[in-house]
């Protein structure tokens, strides 16, 4: 019964857009812009109530529903009945269209914008949405019904029971459908020929938006496979994490552009082209993993139809949008001033350089189904290839990102350059002392050396902005600074926790102790325990410091008899320096196998990339 | 007295330890230098019946034994190079992470460089022509 309701919404959403859509073309009721828009805004109500009814479902443990019971079971906490809703491929594309709606549905309250351009944009994403409607309704409805009787359901691949994999989703899915409205409003800006100051500051809030979601959403996911894969890493260089960081770079380099052309209206045919490219990469991105074609940790219930399906509709969103595109190419109104070197110029040069990188990880990805339709032979990309080639190319763009927001429009010549040269030799001297003194590899040299440059570098450029205040509006000029500070931080967390990680095996008795990283790791006991939905088997270690009992931490595994899945659960101690990580495995002899990792200044990677989100989310708001 | 004193006198004494101490420690060395090679190359290699997981970090049986080969190629004085070239002979170019270097892979590997190297010329011709103007 709920799964009809759903389906109904759903199919009234459909019906609505449809209405938008013909509504447009041949306009037979003599509706105005504004009713139309006030009628699509009830599109989104109903995909909304739709998505609301499938939470429900799964919320009642309706078994009714074949979706849920598919992946749900009625012993699970609540909080993992509601984002099974998501958990799984149907649900989550049933949320793709939702938040694509949402996302017209909030822009048709946006105020300032030429009427015919909201209408346009809003006809757009009506399409979108119908196209990725029918996807879900032939191919993969989360309505369907259950055939057979059942008292309980099959339930939720346990390693998605987890609190940050339960908002990772939402948050990549405003990321990556949130290009979706990107790219209706940059082809309606050029089909309605509006590409003007007020396109500029729509397309760069927006864009921004989605960025910093992207950014949250793949910072989320790398925080859970930090703690719950238990491999002691966090990127992998897997296909699934390469195709989120394809459309995050563009969008970055979609941001950078829009700085540049910030009043002054250049660089539209570039802009348009990665407004087109973003979500291009998106389902792009959601083709190949949905489609099961590539090896991946993210293993969704694939179905080569519905790779077949997505692909059709890649094909037909890029080939309209690069169509468009090349028909109506905007001019630009002015010349941009090239200069060796300024702001303009240093802009460019990073925006080539992440589109290098983006193509680069593309072709990475794709490369092995390329080499195995062609060859027959399987191949591997994997991290050794994207360290040697991706890491490279970036070095000259991180170089420049140090002091690109300090250099002039106009001229070459750098504000307050003695203090910059002074501070860098000065870091220079410092750290090849350092590297003396201490072992430092070249790598762990270049990027210690380059994160704390970016940082120096971004902090005098705001030591040397005048009127400075706490408040918030100050904190919105210098965002730029605040984000490119975070992108500092980031690398030298990066470097340091992949460079000067330790790790051990160790096979212990309960009860005994050994030393590592200068402390002193007791294992104490084993517990069992039985939980509603699984069985909690966790070593307790204590780490003690001069005699001091100064943590304590639990390492073990759930095996979930549902699914019949053991999950590691990894002990973590976390301080702001080091993380202890310790991974219990199986048992021989009465002696446990452990590893354990030291990951030196892991913290630094999840603050830098909070500091990105939250100067991005600081941009947006900016006027 | 004399005879025994050329053989044990102080100099004599620090020599052999000293040797002694070398020798250990080189000992030592030799195995934490075999774990870190043994490190580097399984960081290179796939585990096969894994989910995209390396050799490295997989406790899945058939990564334990091709850590157990690795140690003994090592022991055999095989180089890195050697190692992996005598895993992807037996499994296939599948079980590098690194893709090999040959002809069906040239792309692959030119394609950044080259296109870095492209928009490096297309950038200094345009920085230039701004210049004069």
């Amino acid at each position: 019964m709920v799964s009809i309701i759903g389906f109904l919404f759903l199919c009234l959403s459909i019906i609505t857009n449809l209405f938008v859509v013909f509504a447009n073309i041949i306009n037979f009721f003599k509706l105005s812009f504004n009713k139309i828009i006030f009628i699509s805004r009830f599109a989104t109500i109903f995909i909304l109530l739709s998505f609301l009814t499938l939470i429900f479902a799964y919320i009642i443990s309706d078994f009714s529903n074949y979706n849920v019971f598919q992946n749900s079971h009625s012993s699970k906490p609540i909080l993992y009945k509601i984002s099974g809703a998501w958990g799984n491929h149907e649900g989550s594309m049933l949320m793709w269209i939702t938040i694509m709606s949402i996302y017209s549905f909030i822009f048709s309250f946006v105020k300032k914008i030429d009427e015919s351009l909201k209408f346009k944009t809003i006809f757009f994403q009506s399409i979108l949405f119908i196209l990725f409607s029918f996807y879900l309704v032939f191919v993969s409805n989360p309505f369907l019904a259950n055939n057979v009787n059942v008292s309980d359901g099959l339930g939720l691949n346990p390693v998605l029971q987890d609190p940050a994999l339960a908002i990772h989703p939402p948050a990549l899915y405003l990321g990556y459908v949130g290009y979706s409205l990107i790219f209706s409003f940059a082809i309606a800006g050029i089909v309605e020929k509006k590409i003007n100051n007020e396109w500029f500051r729509v397309l760069k809030n927006w864009s921004l938006f989605c960025w910093s979601m992207l950014t949250l959403g793949i910072g989320l996911g790398c925080y859970w496979a930090y703690y719950e894969l238990g491999w002691g890493g966090w990127w992998f260089w897997d296909p699934v994490e390469n195709v989120s960081l394809m459309p995050w770079i563009a969008g970055l380099a979609l941001v950078h552009s829009l700085f540049i052309s910030k009043g002054e209206q250049v660089l539209t045919k570039w802009i348009v082209f990665l407004s087109i490219l973003c979500f291009s990469l998106s389902i792009f991105g959601t083709f190949l993993v949905r489609s099961g074609i590539l090896t991946s940790v993210h293993s969704f219930a694939s179905d080569p139809s519905r790779g077949l399906f997505i692909l059709l509709i890649f094909f037909l969103i890029t080939g309209f949008g690069l169509t468009i595109f090349l028909l109506k190419m905007p001019e630009d109104k002015k010349s941009i001033k090239l200069l060796l070197l300024n702001k303009t110029s240093s802009l460019i040069i990073n925006n080539i350089i992440m589109i290098i990188a983006c193509l680069t990880i593309l072709l990475g990805t794709i490369y092995p189904i390329i080499i195995e339709v062609l060859t027959d032979t399987r191949i591997s990309v994997g991290g050794p290839y994207f360290n040697s080639t991706v890491l490279p190319i970036m070095l000259p763009g991180f170089l420049l990102m140090s002091i690109a927001p300090s250099l002039s429009w106009q001229t070459n010549k750098l504000k307050n350059y003695k203090y910059y040269s002074l501070v860098l030799i000065s870091l220079s001297v410092l750290i090849v002392f350092i590297s003396i003194f201490t072992y430092l590899n070249p790598w762990l040299f270049i990027g210690l050396f380059l994160g704390s440059w970016i940082i120096l570098a971004s902090l005098i450029a705001i030591i040397f902005i005048e009127k400075k205040s706490f408040k918030l509006k100050f904190l919105k000029n210098i965002n730029a600074y605040i984000a490119h500070i975070g992108v500092g931080i980031l690398i030298i967390g990066i470097t340091f926790s992949s460079l000067l990680k330790e790790e051990n095996d160790f096979s212990l008795n309960v009860g005994e102790e050994i030393s590592f990283a200068n402390s002193i790791i007791l294992f104490e006991e084993i517990t069992v325990e039985s939980k509603n939905n699984f069985q909690k088997l966790r070593g307790k270690f204590i780490i003690k410091k001069n005699d001091i009992n100064f943590a304590q931490i639990e390492a073990g595994k759930n095996y979930y008899h549902v699914s019949k899945t053991i999950t590691t659960e990894a002990g973590i101690y976390h301080d702001w320096f080091k993380d202890i990580y310790i991974l219990l495995g199986g048992q021989e002899n009465e002696k446990w196998s452990i590893k354990i990792y030291n990951n030196p200044l892991v913290s630094l990677i999840w603050i830098g990339i909070f500091i990105m989100v939250i100067s991005g989310l600081l941009g947006v708001t900016k006027k | 007295m004399k005879k025994s004193n050329l053989l044990f006198n102080k100099k004599n004494l620090i020599c052999i330890f000293t040797i002694l101490v070398l020798m250990i420690s080189t000992e030592l060395k030799t195995e934490e230098q075999i774990e870190t090679k043994i490190k580097n190359i399984s960081l290179q290699l796939r585990c096969m019946t894994c989910q995209n997981q390396s050799i490295y970090d997989s406790e899945a049986d058939f990564s334990i034994d091709i850590k157990k080969i690795i140690k003994k190629l090592i022991n055999e004085g095989k180089t890195e190079k050697e190692i992996i070239e005598f895993m992807v002979d037996r499994y296939g170019e599948y079980i590098s992470f690194r893709p090999m270097m040959n002809k069906k892979n040239i792309f692959l590997w030119l394609f950044p460089f080259v296109l870095f190297a492209i928009s490096l010329i297309f950038l200094t011709l345009h920085l230039k022509n701004n210049k004069n103007a």
